[in-house]
């Protein structure tokens, strides 16, 4: 029938039956002057108000709008995720659903995109928030993420971003990783770039975050961290904490032996035990090293096929050059 | 019987507890002839149990239709009850259990609570128990709601009946089948539950040894995992891991602060072989939570995190989608 969309924006809705009639008429208002094939994809997180029923009319009336529900509410990243999954476009564009982010951003975006980044990250200069509760929290979390993860990102909480389908499309994205989306991407190595975009203050409902996020944060990240740097190669990762527990296994275990000494060769066991402890904990680790290598070598997720289109997809990319 | 398609598939799984077959048989049929739709039975014998089964061959005989699986060892009866619906050709599955619980003319009333639910589960009511047992279960479904949030009052109680799609989201192994509503409603199941009244012949004269409570224990703890940490065991044990970790560390700094400041022999302490293998235990815990984040993300890709309703688009009706086939058409007519 027709041809498959270009672009698609992704929108998820929880409890935004205010604003999702809104939202729609603003995304079509802000692509159709593109002139470009595009595509809406709803996600319904499982709303309880009349989200769903409203969506569901604008789908009625939109042929370019389609509609995932799911059967309960089941948190933002799945929501994202579906959307991707869902997604028929080459381009995918996120967005949030309680109209903060603005669709006219969505042209610049594009744009960024075709200069030949896999990934372009909105950063929300002028955040319409409340300070204590949310911005300041954003910013320590933000240095951290950037730092721990090294992928430089002013603004991970973002949801506006766009994304190369055939990149974004081969990451797992679960748990409540939907801030780390860069970091993730980062194992596939595309080029990222950041663009200043607008940020409007809530207009209709209420947010649906709060402080005790900054827990799951954390923890997370640590994951991030892991996995990112370790993936690909358990073993070694496992073998860097073996480091540590040798050292002080073999110091623990030489003070001991030295201690006999003066003692008249009486052994003391705390000392010589402990160090005794420390190293078979390496060895036990090392042996866990060697699972993860197992599990790596039986999963899906391989890194070379990531490798392989980053690299196809950027050589057509430079030859078109910037517009 | 009619020709017409299964729509309900009865599903008896038979363990080590059952009442007479012919008494069972009897009370079950009244109760599903109510339905008054096609239906079809199946029983599922969990491992060798040969009297029954020749009480069964003596019903065949008398051509009473029903299909009979049997098992070779005893898997348990979620194992039983996945088995038999592999063989289930209904869009509704009803399990009952091979003793009497409640009375037969109650199936009627899960069937229709389906209505609104893709699972409805039975509970007993009124009950007649000691007030030991009561308190057994109330303590039971007193834990379990701490852990999962979900309240239910009889998970006892095997008489349910659920939509297929359901049993085919859901595995269930070794004795999950008493958590299938938790786990429905962690799919995102509608999860009724029926009040129906209890057969006089259901008694309970188990006797519970520590071995049971333990199990219990064990199947709490198992899905309290399940939901809450499947897919971010880090968190799980991390959180352990770190406080292990933590606990070991600082009795290891006391250790070395009275060392210094107090000179008292660090190589003769016992102490520090607890503080050692605290945090020796600590990282391995946390290392075990590292496989398990490995184990997740490359696998991420096959078991997805939500479950979809639905897709909805309609490609027919729309204003704006009329202006590419209106190029199109334009496109036509110049060439």
């Amino acid at each position: 029938m027709y041809s498959l969309p270009k672009l698609s924006v992704i929108v998820p809705f929880y409890n935004e039956e205010d604003s999702i009639g809104p939202m729609h008429a603003a995304i079509v208002q802000a692509v159709e002057p593109l002139h470009i094939a595009y595509e809406m994809v709803f996600v319904d997180d499982g709303s309880q108000d009349s989200t769903a029923a409203r969506a569901d009319e604008i789908a009625r009336q939109d042929a370019r709008v389609r509609l995932v529900k799911f059967r309960r509410n089941y948190g933002q990243t799945a929501a994202m995720a579906a959307g991707i999954q869902y997604a028929m476009g080459e381009i995918l564009v996120t967005m949030d659903g309680d109209l903060q982010n603005d669709p006219t951003d969505i042209a610049r975006l594009l744009a960024k995109m075709a200069e030949g980044y896999d990934m372009v990250v909105g950063w929300r200069y002028k955040r319409q928030d409340k300070l204590l509760s949310r911005k300041v929290p954003s910013v320590i979390a933000n240095r951290l993420i950037s730092k721990v993860t090294g992928v430089s990102i002013t603004d991970n909480g973002c949801s506006l971003k766009a994304f190369r389908a055939s990149v974004i499309k081969n990451i797992p994205l679960y748990s409540e990783m939907h801030r780390f989306i860069p970091a993730m991407a980062s194992i596939a190595g595309p080029r990222i770039a950041e663009l200043k975009v607008k940020h409007h203050a809530r207009q209709f409902g209420k947010s649906k975050y709060g402080l005790s996020r900054i827990y799951k944060v954390l923890l997370d990240l640590m994951v991030i961290k892991t996995i990112s740097s370790f993936t690909s190669r358990p073993l070694l990762w496992f073998s860097l904490l073996c480091v540590p527990l040798t050292l002080i296994g073999f110091l623990a275990l030489a003070g001991g032996l030295l201690a006999a000494v003066p003692a008249g060769g009486r052994l003391s066991l705390p000392l010589t035990g402990s160090g005794i402890i420390f190293l078979t904990a390496a060895v036990t680790l090392t042996a866990s090293g060697t699972l993860g290598e197992l599990i790596y070598k039986l999963g899906d997720v391989r890194p070379e096929d990531f490798a392989r289109l980053t690299k196809e997809l950027r050589a057509p990319q430079e030859r078109a050059g910037s517009p | 019987m009619s020709n017409a398609p299964v729509q309900v598939s009865v599903i008896i799984p038979v363990g080590e507890r059952r009442t007479s077959l012919g008494e069972l048989y009897a009370e079950y049929r009244s109760g599903l002839a109510t339905l008054q739709v096609p239906y079809e039975i199946i029983f599922v014998i969990d491992g060798p149990q040969p009297d029954y089964q020749q009480s069964l061959a003596a019903l065949a005989a008398d051509g009473e239709p029903f299909t009979i699986i049997s098992l070779t060892r005893n898997f348990g009866e979620a194992t039983a009850l996945m088995v038999g619906f592999e063989h289930a050709a209904g869009s509704v599955i009803l399990t009952l259990p091979a003793y009497l619980q409640v009375e037969g003319s109650e199936i009627d009333k899960l069937y229709a609570a389906l209505d609104s639910a893709d699972i409805a589960v039975g509970y007993r009511e009124p009950r007649a128990t000691g007030w030991f047992d009561s308190l057994r279960r109330q303590a039971f479904h007193g834990l379990l709601q701490l852990v999962t949030r979900l309240q239910f009052h009889d998970l006892g109680c095997n008489v349910r009946a659920m939509r297929r799609k359901l049993l085919e989201e859901i595995r269930l192994y070794g004795d999950q089948q008493r958590f299938l509503p938790v786990l429905a409603e962690r799919q995102g199941f509608r999860v009724a539950e029926v009040a129906v009244r209890q057969s006089k012949s259901d008694r309970h004269d188990q006797i519970y040894t520590p071995r049971n409570y333990l199990r219990g224990f064990l199947d709490i703890f198992t899905i309290f995992f399940l939901v809450r940490f499947t897919k971010k065991p880090l968190r799980f044990f991390g959180m352990i891991g770190v406080a292990t970790f933590a606990v070991g560390i600082l009795e290891l700094l006391y250790l070395v602060f009275e060392r210094i400041f107090f000179s008292s022999p660090l190589a003769d302490r016992p102490a520090l072989l607890l503080a050692s293998l605290l945090i020796v235990l600590g990282v391995q815990i946390f290392a075990l939570g590292l496989l398990g984040e490995l184990i997740i993300f490359t696998h991420a890709g096959g078991s997805k995190d939500y479950q979809v309703d639905r897709v909805v688009q309609y490609p027919g009706a729309q204003p704006a989608a009329a202006k590419p086939a209106a190029i199109e058409t334009s496109v036509k007519v110049v060439a």
